[in-house]
Parts: C-alpha cells; sequence; structure tokens
C-alpha cells in the first residue's frame, strides 16, 4: 500500500473485494432468488399446482376451517399457527408443533404443516416433503452445515468487507459521471472494467441499501453493547421494546384445566374493525384447549416499508382482548424496522419486486466482473513464464479455480436443487435434506473440477451444462407434475409463469456466455498469434486480454490503470 | 401503481438518461458520427430535458405508487433505464436519438393520460 488516498482505497477496493467475493457471490445469488422465495416453494410443490388461483373463501370461513382440522389433529398442541389465504398464497397454511417434544429432547421439534381447500377444509393433495424457497433464503445468511450463528458471523464479517469494498469503489472510480453510461464492448481487460463499473455504479444505491440493511438485520448479534449498556441485561424488556412484533408475551405453561377455545372468526371481525378493515395475515394460537389458551392475531402489514407489524392479542377462554401491539412504534425501532423491511422487500408489488430482482442480478454481475478482473490483471503478469513454457502463479490459479466454483458453480447447483426436487421420489425418507445434498455435492463437485482444471474449456462445461439445467426447467416441471407455461397461465398461476419464464431467461444467458467463450477461443486461434497469448488466453473467460497494452501495466490497479489511459 | 403512472416513470426515465448520455461528447460523437460535437445550446436543451425527465418520473412514482414506496420504485426505475441506455449507446448509438424522441412522446403523452384520468 503505497502511493496517495486514491491508490490506497484501490488497493483496499481489490482486496477486500477479492477476499470475500466467492462468499458474495453466493449469497447475492440466494438472496436474489430469495425475493421470490414463496413462489419458488410453490413452485417446488407441483401437488398444489392444480388448485385455484385465487382464495376461494372469506377469511372467517377459512379460520373455521382451520380450527376443524387441529381440534381433530393438533390436540394437545402447545402452538397452533394458521396462515390465512393472500395473493400470494391462495391455500389456508395450518400448522401445529407435536404436543411431545421428541425422545432425548435434543433438536427442538419441527412444526407439522398442512395445506387446506380455505372453503371446503379439505386437504389439498399432500404435498413433497421440501424446504423450497425457504432453503435458499436461509441459505443467504444461515449457511448450512453448521451453527446458525458461526454462519451469521461469517456473513456479517463478509458483508462488513462488501460495505467496505462498495465505499473504496465509489473512492477509486473517479470518473464516476463522465464513464456513467460506458461500455466499450471487444476491448480486453476495458470492458472487463466497464461491466464492472456499469453494475456497481448504475444500481449503486440498491448495492449501498442491500449491504448496509443487511448488516442491521442483525445488528444486535454484530453489536450488542448499546442494548446491554443501557438495559443492563434485563432481555425481556430490550425485545420488547425494539422488537414490538416479537412473539406476543403469552401464558406458556399450561394451566392444565381443559377449557374450550372461544370462536376465533369474531375475534378476526374485531380486529379488522380495530384496524380500519385491514385484514389479518396470520392467527396464532398458544396452549389451545387449556384456560391459559390466548389467541393472537397478526395484521397484514406486507405493504408497508417497515417490518414492524401490529398484532392483537386476546384471551383464549373468552374472547377479552388483552393488548394491541405494535400500533405505537418508537423512532428508533421503526427505523430499524423499515431498514429491515427495505432488505427483505416483503412491501414491495410485482413491479417493485422484479426491480429488486433486477438490481440483485446485477449485484451478482457486479462481484462476478470484480473477481474476474482480479484474474486479468494478473495473468499478464505470466506472459514470458507461459512463452518459456512455464506456469501461472499458485494464487491465480486458485482464483481462477474458485472464480470457476463460484460463479458458473452456484447457478448450476441452484439449477440441481430444482432438478432434485423434481426428480428424487416422493415419501422417500429425509427427502429435503436431499434435495439440499444435491445442491451442494453438484456445488462441491463443480468447485473442486473448477479448482483441479482452471481452464476455458472448464468455464464452457459448467456454463453449459447449468444454461442446460435451467433452460430445460420449464420442460421439467410439466414433465413431473407441475402445470406448464400455458396451463399455468390458463388458469391464472402467474407465479408458475414468471418461474419457468425467469427460468428460461437465465438458461439462455448462461449458454450465450458459454457460447461468446467458444466464439472468443475461435477467434483467438484464428488470428494464429504468438503462443503464450494463447497458453494464456486459455486459463479464462477473461478472453484475450493480452495484447500488453501500455496502459495496462499489471502492478496497477485497475482502476488507476484505465484513469492513466483515457485522455 | 396505475398503467399510466408507470409508464410514464419508465418512459420518461429512460428517455432523460438517454438525452443525459447524449449531451456527453463520446456519446454525442457514437449516435452522429466522429467528430461532431453538440452545441452549446443543444447541450443545454438535453441536459434541461434529461433533469426534467428524471423529476416527471420521480413524480409518476410519488403519485402512483405514495410516497413511501414511491421512492424506493423510483431508484429501482432509475437503475433499470440507466443500465438500458448504456446497452442502447454501446450497442446500437445511432438509433438513440430516435429512441429519444419517441420515449420523449410516449412520455407526454402518458403524463396527459395520467392527468386526465386522475
Amino acid at each position: 500500500m503505497k502511493g496517495g488516498f486514491r491508490q490506497s482505497m484501490a488497493w483496499l477496493h481489490t482486496w477486500s473485494g477479492l477476499l470475500v467475493g466467492w462468499v458474495l457471490f453466493m449469497v447475492f445469488a440466494s438472496g436474489t432468488s430469495s425475493y421470490f422465495r414463496e413462489e419458488i416453494s410453490f413452485w417446488m410443490k407441483p401437488e398444489l399446482h392444480r388448485t385455484p388461483a385465487q382464495p376461494a373463501a372469506q377469511q372467517a370461513q377459512a379460520v373455521e376451517q382451520a380450527v376443524r382440522l387441529l381440534e381433530r389433529e393438533g390436540a394437545g398442541s402447545p402452538r397452533w399457527t394458521i396462515g390465512l389465504p393472500d395473493e400470494r398464497d391462495p391455500s389456508l397454511r395450518v400448522s401445529w408443533l407435536p404436543s411431545k417434544p421428541p425422545a432425548g429432547g435434543g433438536a427442538r421439534p419441527r412444526p407439522l404443516t398442512v395445506n387446506l381447500d380455505p372453503a371446503t377444509g379439505e386437504r389439498l393433495a399432500d404435498t413433497r416433503a421440501t424446504r423450497g424457497g425457504d432453503f435458499l433464503y436461509r441459505l443467504h445468511f444461515d449457511l448450512h452445515y453448521m451453527p446458525a450463528m458461526w454462519a451469521r458471523w461469517i456473513i456479517g464479517f463478509c458483508a462488513m468487507f462488501m460495505l467496505v469494498a462498495i465505499v473504496s469503489g465509489v473512492v477509486t472510480h473517479r470518473r464516476i459521471f463522465s464513464d456513467f453510461f460506458t461500455f466499450r464492448p471487444r476491448k480486453g481487460p476495458r470492458s472487463w472494467l466497464d461491466a464492472h463499473n456499469a453494475t456497481a455504479v448504475l444500481a449503486l444505491p440498491f448495492h449501498l441499501m442491500i449491504t448496509y440493511t443487511g448488516l442491521v438485520t442483525l445488528m444486535f448479534m454484530y453489536m450488542p453493547w448499546g442494548a446491554q449498556a443501557v438495559y443492563k441485561g434485563d432481555e425481556k424488556a430490550f425485545t420488547a421494546e425494539a422488537f414490538p412484533n416479537a412473539r406476543a408475551n403469552v401464558p406458556q405453561k399450561a394451566a392444565g384445566r381443559p377449557t374450550p377455545l372461544v370462536p376465533i372468526a369474531p375475534l378476526l371481525e374485531q380486529s379488522r374493525a380495530h384496524w380500519q378493515g385491514s385484514a389479518a395475515t396470520r392467527v396464532v394460537v398458544t396452549l389451545p384447549g387449556d384456560a391459559n389458551a390466548a389467541v393472537t392475531i397478526y395484521r397484514d402489514d406486507s405493504a408497508n416499508l417497515s417490518a414492524n407489524y401490529a398484532s392483537m392479542v386476546f384471551d383464549g377462554t373468552t374472547g377479552r382482548l388483552i393488548e394491541t401491539r405494535g400500533e405505537n412504534i418508537p423512532p428508533a425501532s421503526e427505523t430499524r424496522g423499515v431498514f429491515v423491511g427495505l432488505h427483505m422487500a416483503h412491501f414491495a408489488g410485482p413491479l417493485l419486486r422484479g426491480l429488486f430482482f433486477l438490481s440483485g442480478l446485477a449485484g451478482c454481475l457486479m462481484v462476478a466482473t470484480g473477481l474476474l478482473m482480479w484474474a486479468v490483471k494478473e495473468r499478464p503478469k505470466y506472459a514470458k513464464a507461459l512463452a518459456r513454457g512455464g506456469r501461472i502463479g499458485f494464487g491465480l490459479r486458485l482464483v481462477d479455480g474458485l472464480n470457476i466454483g463460484a460463479i458458473a458453480g452456484v447457478p448450476l447447483a441452484m439449477a440441481a436443487y430444482f432438478w432434485a426436487n423434481r426428480l428424487i421420489p416422493v415419501g422417500i425418507a429425509g427427502r429435503p435434506d436431499r434435495e439440499i445434498a444435491a445442491f451442494f455435492t453438484v456445488w462441491g463437485l463443480a468447485a473442486l473440477a473448477g479448482i483441479v482444471w482452471p481452464s476455458r474449456r472448464m468455464w464452457q462445461v459448467q456454463l453449459t451444462v447449468g444454461g442446460m439445467l435451467f433452460a430445460l426447467v420449464p420442460l421439467l416441471n410439466p414433465l413431473t407434475g407441475g402445470s406448464g407455461l400455458f396451463t399455468a397461465a390458463a388458469s391464472g398461476h402467474w407465479n408458475l409463469v414468471g418461474f419457468d419464464t425467469v427460468c428460461l431467461l437465465l438458461g439462455a444467458c448462461l449458454l450465450t456466455s458459454a457460447w461468446w467463450l467458444a466464439r472468443r477461443q475461435a477467434t483467438a486461434r484464428g488470428a494464429g498469434t504468438q503462443a503464450p497469448r494463447r497458453a494464456a488466453a486459455s486459463t479464462a473467460p477473461a478472453a484475450a486480454p493480452l495484447q500488453s497494452e501500455p496502459a495496462l501495466v499489471p502492478a496497477r490497479h485497475a482502476l488507476g490503470a484505465a484513469e492513466s489511459a483515457s485522455p | 401503481m396505475s398503467a399510466p403512472h408507470c409508464l410514464l416513470a419508465l418512459a420518461a426515465c429512460v428517455a432523460a438518461f438517454a438525452a443525459l448520455g447524449l449531451a456527453m461528447d463520446r456519446h454525442y460523437a457514437d449516435a452522429y458520427g466522429r467528430g461532431s460535437e453538440p452545441s452549446p445550446g443543444q447541450r443545454r436543451s438535453l441536459r434541461l430535458a434529461g433533469v426534467g425527465g428524471l423529476l416527471l418520473s420521480l413524480w409518476a412514482c410519488l403519485a402512483g405508487a405514495g410516497n413511501a414506496h414511491g421512492w424506493v420504485l423510483w431508484f429501482g426505475i432509475m437503475t433499470l433505464s440507466a443500465q438500458a441506455v448504456t446497452l442502447l449507446l454501446s450497442y446500437a448509438p445511432r438509433r438513440a436519438r430516435h429512441a429519444l424522441q419517441g420515449l420523449g412522446l410516449l412520455a407526454v403523452a402518458s403524463a396527459a393520460w395520467a392527468v386526465l384520468s386522475a
């Protein structure tokens, strides 16, 4: 690190980006897909594809049906949850915690869930066991195969690096406005730099927002000291004030006296009147059938920017209103709520959600081009060694391999996850874990192959296979029990139409980049230039960047170099 | 968000960025042939049109989606539009002025639609 302020920022930008780039690519990819978490989950349960696309009954009727099933199947359970039908998921989702913790008491019991027809209360066809979009959502911040706390520290560390990379990148990029619309194709390293700048600068509001608010979602874990100092260890008081929509403070211990549950439909009516017509989204019943029962009704705040949701708590035996929550949220808590809400975009309608998704894709491309650029800048250093028949250095080889494993491997693994959802037999034991194992097996193999053979051929193979898997999803879907594009469109399931179309487009993009690589290789061969060019060009999609332009003295940073090159 | 607001927000934003792009020497030369340069008056009116278009787009977002959602939407639409204009100016610079004219007309028409249907 030497030279002026801008040089040191360039150094910081390069290394803070490179070190965590591969994790960031995965985080961006899984986070981007999580904007459509519910749509992905619905697609991954083809048994539901033939159900009506619009809610078939009023909430009052739906909740009666849910309670009828729960009294039959969930008697003695400590908690029932009723997800009321809405636009994004027209089925009635009923789940309950098993009444007794499993023997050994180690793992927390997982709730059992069924989907019902809201009008008749009939169980919809038993859906296959799958984690659906929830897996990709959890992967985004909890990773997998490790304790969630470790994962969140790792992700937080990477996100902090990301924030540093964004700020130092803005400082380094002297020509933000004069290069605002600039993309110069077919110009080697210059094109990579332009692509990196365009995806970064044009979506900068999103990148800054998403990185910062991502850190905010877990800020009390990363920096608990403020709360500790103020509340002096009184975690309950802190939780109640900081998270107005945390679980209601209702009795958790059964009184032991069986008492019938109050009818819920009138409570729904009461809450709707209290909220001036706003509908409810979810009903939670704690200790149903006991004298200590309580009913919590959550307001549908999905159109609010803030992630703080209002709720009303009722006595479960008398129907008396115990408290209303989340209506006068203190400013600090509301600020945090808006930050978290912006990150998760629950409030976004179809158009805005699409824009978030596109900005997320721009983030993926920004990270990918940044990673590739490091390799593009590094490669010319080895031109002489390669000309003598030598090898490129270990660092470059490793980066090349990790780049393949992340940039080509992650999409490949995601496509494999969707295929596994349809190809793993229904009813097999541990099915959700097998789907997830398919994701990690494919990703692991892709990364391993990339590290062992970091060649242009490997890029082509992985991009082609990933592209084929994605592009064929619209065919796989109807062939394995789902509703195909036309059926889905005819029955108004636009979530399915969207999923299949986006997969097709992603596949087309991946196949195009594989084709583009093949074409670049052909031109490089056709040009029949000096051996070192060809040999070096065969190691990355960085394409033939090897005309040693004087402006691109490899030891200098990309941005500084480009600046000195421009008039 | 109603259709005219949505159309106006997008058309005005893309047109605005196209105008701002054409006001820059490099893109102007790409669009009108090597060596050509916008006259000072042309440059001023292109920039003015660009700023006006962005403000019009912001108005459409706020009027159509409310204050809270409107700002988020505006930033999202700006990102999308600027990327579209970048591709336009890189791959089809000679079409840029036609795009600017066409989208400008579309923006004016949808502005009228939005106002009249209010």
